[in-house]
């Protein structure tokens, strides 16, 4: 028989017991939620949403100014079949641009990494082609070719151009010295030493930089789509401004956001999965 | 019969106006199959001499002959095994995947057909690391990273390996252990190998032939034949001999600094 005492120990341990297994079930919790790459970000946003949603209740501000998040969402939900389609001509034109500037760069990188004079020759054009700020250009870009996708394309490719040219002729310049030396030892031709050393050496840079321009493509398609356009979210966004739609605006807004949120994670996970062996792919962004 | 000639060779470096002389009048000849150091101070031109060798770097004076051959004709036929002091592993390849680089290059070379390769897994078993065949180079440590390049280069088919201080960023322990290494897979391969060191035990223990060298201008000041008995294994750092050589290289050395 146990007497009462030995009763009562036993059950303040098994107590005891139980709190230290719930303390360690919130310590886990804990650290799986600050280890974890997606709800950290996640509560942020979410906290973010409430308290703009709170703001535009308890302080009753007019929707035409501000929309809550929930009527934004509800517009989006609700129109979702209007708002498609100019999602998709937007999308079109950005990616669009965004290979056909990927193209035209690592091309003349190529030619540019080759030789120091061809460099010194276009490099300026480039950098004026840089400098000069899109929205100037946006304008005679439509004036030249119109209102269908065309000068948007452009105006992406454009702006996708020059980050990607300047990392590509990085990419393929900074190889190493000892490899470049072991592959003369073997009497590689220059077309060898380009497709086996500079070419797969250039991959993280030219990567870094996608990642950059897959979203700046999007912009250049907005900015090309409010200097003159017929459909797509910047034409929302220009034509809900006129008539004071501002939840039609959010709408649009948000989808942009999706899609550069999308585009980038994509560019992201190609990354990944092809550069496991560079250092920078296992660390985050 | 003397396989590679190098005949009154001499290399200048100019820079800024001024004229370095790297190499004065060098000779050497060796036969098929040997395996030659070549030992002296910094700056004293060995590297160069190695480069040279391989036609990586030209020369402005003198000849040099490997097989009849010019060194840029023999690289064209690819005939070198080139290790140098960083391993020049592709990061982007696997271990297999870098020995496979000297078979997908220059394939117009009259260097070793991909089918007639010695079997690159046995390879790296034989310099123990069969169990990273399929690992990129980051995930192995210099040390392994480098019996890898030596790997490579005794898979390359190539008859003549070059290998500049391969050993040299690696510690002690682990360079003792790859220059027995090298030596077993020497031993079964039997290479032609030009081999640049500063270490005095490696150079004996590997070699049979000691070029000591010596800096401003770089010139050679001796060539030793190291007669100890092959095969040779660790105990033959035992061997009295084995120092006895050792302290005569070091004497030439010394020799130079009065």
């Amino acid at each position: 028989m146990r007497s009462a005492a030995e009763e009562a120990t036993m059950i303040v341990r098994q107590e005891v017991r139980q709190k230290q297994r719930e303390d360690k079930l919130l310590v886990k919790l804990k650290l799986k939620f600050s280890e974890s790459i997606y709800l950290p970000p996640a509560a942020a946003f979410i906290a973010l949403f409430l308290l703009w949603e709170a703001a535009v209740r308890l302080l009753n501000v007019n929707p035409v100014t501000l929309p809550a998040p929930t009527a934004v969402v509800r517009e989006l939900v609700g129109s979702i079949a209007f708002y498609l389609p100019h999602a998709w001509v937007t999308l079109y034109e950005a990616l669009l641009g965004f290979f056909l500037g990927m193209a035209v760069a690592i091309t003349a990188g190529i030619f540019m990494a080759h030789s120091r004079l061809l460099e010194r020759m276009l490099l300026p054009i480039a950098i004026l082609a840089n400098v000069t700020p899109i929205m100037a250009i946006a304008p005679l870009f439509i004036l030249w070719f119109g209102f269908d996708a065309l000068p948007k394309v452009l105006i992406a490719a454009i702006i996708t151009f020059f980050p990607m040219l300047i990392n590509s002729i990085m990419g393929f310049r900074s190889i190493d010295e000892n490899h470049l030396e072991y592959m003369n030892s073997l009497h590689a031709s220059k077309r060898e030493i380009f497709t086996k050393l500079r070419l797969p050496n250039s991959l993280p840079y030219l990567f870094s930089a996608a990642r950059t321009c897959v979203s700046l493509s999007v912009m250049g398609a907005v900015v090309g789509e409010w200097s003159g356009s017929t459909e797509g979210l910047g034409n929302i966004i220009m034509m809900s401004s006129n008539y004071m739609q501002t939840e039609r605006m959010f709408s649009a807004i948000f989808m942009l956001a999706i899609m550069g949120i999308c585009l980038t994670n994509i560019v992201r996970f190609i990354e990944i999965k092809l550069l496991s062996w560079h250092v920078s792919s296992n660390r985050g962004i | 019969m003397t396989y590679i000639k190098i005949q009154q060779v001499s290399k200048f470096y100019k820079r800024r106006g001024q004229v370095t002389e790297a190499l004065r009048d060098i000779n050497l000849e060796f036969e098929q199959g040997t395996f030659v150091s070549l030992i002296g101070p910094s700056g004293c031109g060995k590297s160069t001499l190695l480069r040279i060798v391989g036609g990586l770097t030209d020369i402005d004076q003198g000849e040099v002959a490997i097989g009849g051959l010019s060194p840029l004709g023999a690289q064209k036929q690819k005939q070198f095994g080139f290790v140098p002091q960083s391993p020049a592993l592709f990061p982007w390849r696997t271990v297999l995947q870098n020995m496979n680089v000297p078979f997908e290059v220059n394939t117009k070379g009259t260097g070793m057909k991909l089918e007639q390769r010695e079997d690159p897994v046995e390879l790296l078993q034989s310099v123990g690391l069969g169990d990273f065949v399929h690992s990129y180079a980051k995930e192995l440590s210099g040390g392994m990273q480098q019996r890898v390049g030596i790997a490579r280069a005794f898979g390359s088919g190539a008859p003549i390996l070059l290998m500049d201080e391969p050993f040299s960023a690696l510690d002690e322990i682990t360079r003792e252990m790859i220059s027995y290494q090298l030596l077993d897979i020497w031993q079964s391969h039997q290479k032609t190998v030009l081999f640049v060191t500063h270490s005095l035990r490696e150079a004996v223990l590997l070699s049979d032939k000691v070029v000591v060298m010596s800096a401003r201008p770089g010139q050679v000041s001796k060539v030793i034949d190291i007669d100890l008995p092959r095969p040779r294994h660790a105990d033959i750092e035992d061997n009295e001999q084995f120092h006895h050589y050792i302290s005569e290289i070091r004497g030439y050395l010394r020799e130079k600094w009065k």
